[in-house]
């Protein structure tokens, strides 16, 4: 709660990009309360001989149709749908596989470290849009094989920066108390080491959410992503938008600015996370401080307010 | 140091392999084999092949472990294997493509780094300020466009309204410089904005850091000019976590950048290697995969070793 109010007095840019992406959160959850036009047993209708319709024209399809007729609003609506899906379950699921990862070769240590941390250079090293395109291929598209994907070479990545902290933790006067009074790895692990590197774990994933739309994107550019039918805006600038790029631009760009408009709020909210946890990084990268910032506005307008007193006197 | 380069070297070795199994038993796993397109394209064209002997003839009626250390034995042999669908030997094909992806690959290395050292420094001499404040958010939106989709854009647009349009056919460098040139101008800054949003960023933090150092304070006390201190005390011991992203992205530059090549049709081994995925063209893949994987280690033990040369309080165990 502390850190929400934080948040919101110290970070305001933070707070208005968490805002909106907690609103891209319950326009996905309540899609089939907010479509113009629900879906019907899984698939958007359509209304083949109304067309194409441009944007703004017909109050029922605000943002148009595609070339079968369909709405477009609604497909957003929809595609936003799975888009926060991908986001959340990926992070999730990469954010504990990196720490599971990491930290048990931090408190293990010995053989088991060497061999793990050897495997995750390896991973490292195969170009990552290849291993996603490979995983892809092996397991088809759709959306729980983007999620497996997408996170599990992203969580091994991870997993190093993960164990360099916990190393940096496990030797401490309170793992070395655990050990002596009995407690076994895992609860070194779980119970001394993860508590103390959290603050780290949450600020690299808040930093990650935005990467998995856009990397869904452009994989759906490449031929591998969710399955046919359902709503993606990444599929549906691959597909439509362009091929009728001259005849109908609407349906290039409306779904090109939410995946922009998705990812630059999901970094501008990692990055305010960042600077409210990481103690070093104060007035680092993204300190976005208005307050620091309505300082400078109200140092460089001081000499205008004067030059226009002198004006009136 | 040589001590140091040799173990280093030495330890390359486990990884390399690794990598190349793990490949190997990824590609293996993908269902659907370059058999069944190779049956199906002979078909159509008439002929009739027998499944089975075109599976002996390309090896795969082995199992896999036995395919890897053939192709193992190979490798070792400095023979990369043939292409099953290209008639070609996988050495010539990178032979032919991995200068194309590196020549995209540096163009947008230099421009990338042209626009996000000079642009750090500002942001980080001038921090909390209104330029600093809008270079940054300007750096997060670059990051957050999807390239292919500015990609898209960029190329039809123009086209339609000005008639300009990027050349969509290779002409080697040598050839016809400037045509070749314009060919990668687009995509060039293109990749380049994007990894200069990110490495400015990171430059801005890096200075940032070092202004903060006793060092820094003591050189202005001593009363030396800002930009002397910004120069000469600041940004050299910036430069070092710097030039560690700098190595990584040109590791990754070989690899070449699949979606910017696909769009403007570049004929590197990023496209090389999707459509190798797509036909089950395992040795073309691997190929890719280990040159790339070795180039990528190469760099990054260079990068290492030239540590000590950038801060020579470095040591090496």
């Amino acid at each position: 709660m502390q850190l929400l109010k934080d948040l919101f007095r110290k970070k305001t840019i933070g707070g208005i990009c968490l805002v909106i992406l907690i609103l891209f959160l319950l326009v996905a959850i309540f899609a089939d309360v907010i479509a113009p036009t629900p879906m019907v047993d899984g698939n958007l209708p359509m209304d083949v001989r109304a067309g194409l319709q441009k944007p703004f024209e017909n109050p029922a399809h605000l943002l148009g149709t595609d070339r079968l007729g369909m709405d477009l609003l609604s497909y957003m609506i929809y595609g936003a749908r799975t888009s926060v899906i991908l986001c959340v379950c990926c992070t999730l699921l990469s954010t504990v596989l990196s720490l599971v990862i990491g930290v048990l070769s931090a408190v293990i240590g010995g053989w088991f470290d060497l061999i793990v941390q050897r495997i995750v250079d390896a991973f490292g090293c195969i170009p990552q849009m290849l291993l996603l395109l490979i995983m892809m291929a092996m397991m088809g598209n759709g959306i729980p094989q983007m999620i497996i994907a997408l996170a599990v070479p992203s969580g091994i990545a991870g997993s190093r920066m993960v164990r360099s902290s916990a190393i940096s933790v496990k030797d401490s006067g309170y793992c070395d108390n655990s050990d002596l009074l009995g407690g076994n790895v895992l609860w070194k692990a779980f119970k001394h080491v993860v508590p103390n590197i959290m603050p780290l774990i949450i600020i690299s994933a808040a930093g990650s959410l935005g990467g998995v739309v856009m990397m869904e994107a452009s994989m759906n550019f490449l031929g591998y992503g969710v399955a046919p039918g359902t709503p993606s805006w990444g599929a549906l600038i691959t597909g439509q938008g362009r091929e009728l790029l001259f005849t109908a631009p609407w349906l290039c760009i409306v779904p090109g600015i939410a995946i922009a408009l998705l990812t630059f709020c999901s970094s501008m909210f990692g990055d305010a996370i960042r600077d409210l946890l990481d103690p070093r990084l104060k007035g680092g990268v993204g300190s976005y401080n208005t307050k620091k910032l309505n300082k400078v506005l109200a140092r460089l307008s001081r000499p205008s307010e004067a030059a226009a007193a002198e004006d009136v006197a | 140091m040589a001590k140091y380069a040799l173990k280093r070297i030495l330890l390359l070795i486990p990884t390399i392999f690794l990598v190349c199994l793990i490949v190997f038993v990824l590609m293996r796993s993908i269902p659907g084999d370059a058999v069944d397109a190779i049956v199906t394209r002979m078909t159509k064209s008439g002929q009739t092949v027998d499944a089975e002997a075109v599976r002996v003839r390309l090896g795969l009626d082995k199992p896999w472990y036995e395919q890897f250390v053939i192709w193992l034995g190979q490798v070792c042999r400095g023979d990369l294997g043939d292409s099953f669908f290209q008639f070609q030997s996988v050495g010539d094909i990178l032979w032919r493509q991995l200068p194309i992806s590196l020549e995209l690959g540096i163009i947008t290395l230099i421009l990338s780094n042209l626009i996000s050292i000079p642009l750090g420094l500002f942001c980080a001499a001038k921090q909390d300020s209104i330029p600093d404040y809008t270079i940054r958010i300007i750096a997060v939106i670059l990051m957050s466009i999807p390239m292919f989709w500015i990609a898209t854009l960029i190329l039809f647009y123009p086209a339609q309204w000005w008639g300009y349009a990027p050349p969509v056919v290779y002409v080697s460098f040598w050839k016809d410089p400037i045509q070749n040139l314009k060919m990668f101008l687009v995509p060039g800054i293109l990749g380049a904005l994007t990894q200069a949003g990110m490495q400015l960023r990171f430059v801005r933090t890096q200075v940032l850091d070092t202004l903060r150092q006793d060092y820094v304070r003591t050189a202005y006390s001593k009363g030396i000019k800002q930009k002397t201190v910004l120069f000469r005390h600041a940004f050299r011991n910036a430069m070092i976590p710097v030039i560690t992203i700098i190595g990584g992205s040109v590791g990754a530059l070989v690899g070449g950048n699949m979606i910017l090549e696909n769009i403007f049709n570049i004929p590197g081994i990023g496209t090389q290697m999707v459509t190798a995925l797509g036909q089950r063209d395992y040795p073309v893949v691997q190929g890719c995969v280990l040159v790339m994987t070795v180039f990528v280690m190469l760099v990054n033990l260079i990068v290492d070793l030239a540590y000590k040369w950038i801060d020579p309080r470095v040591k090496f165990d």
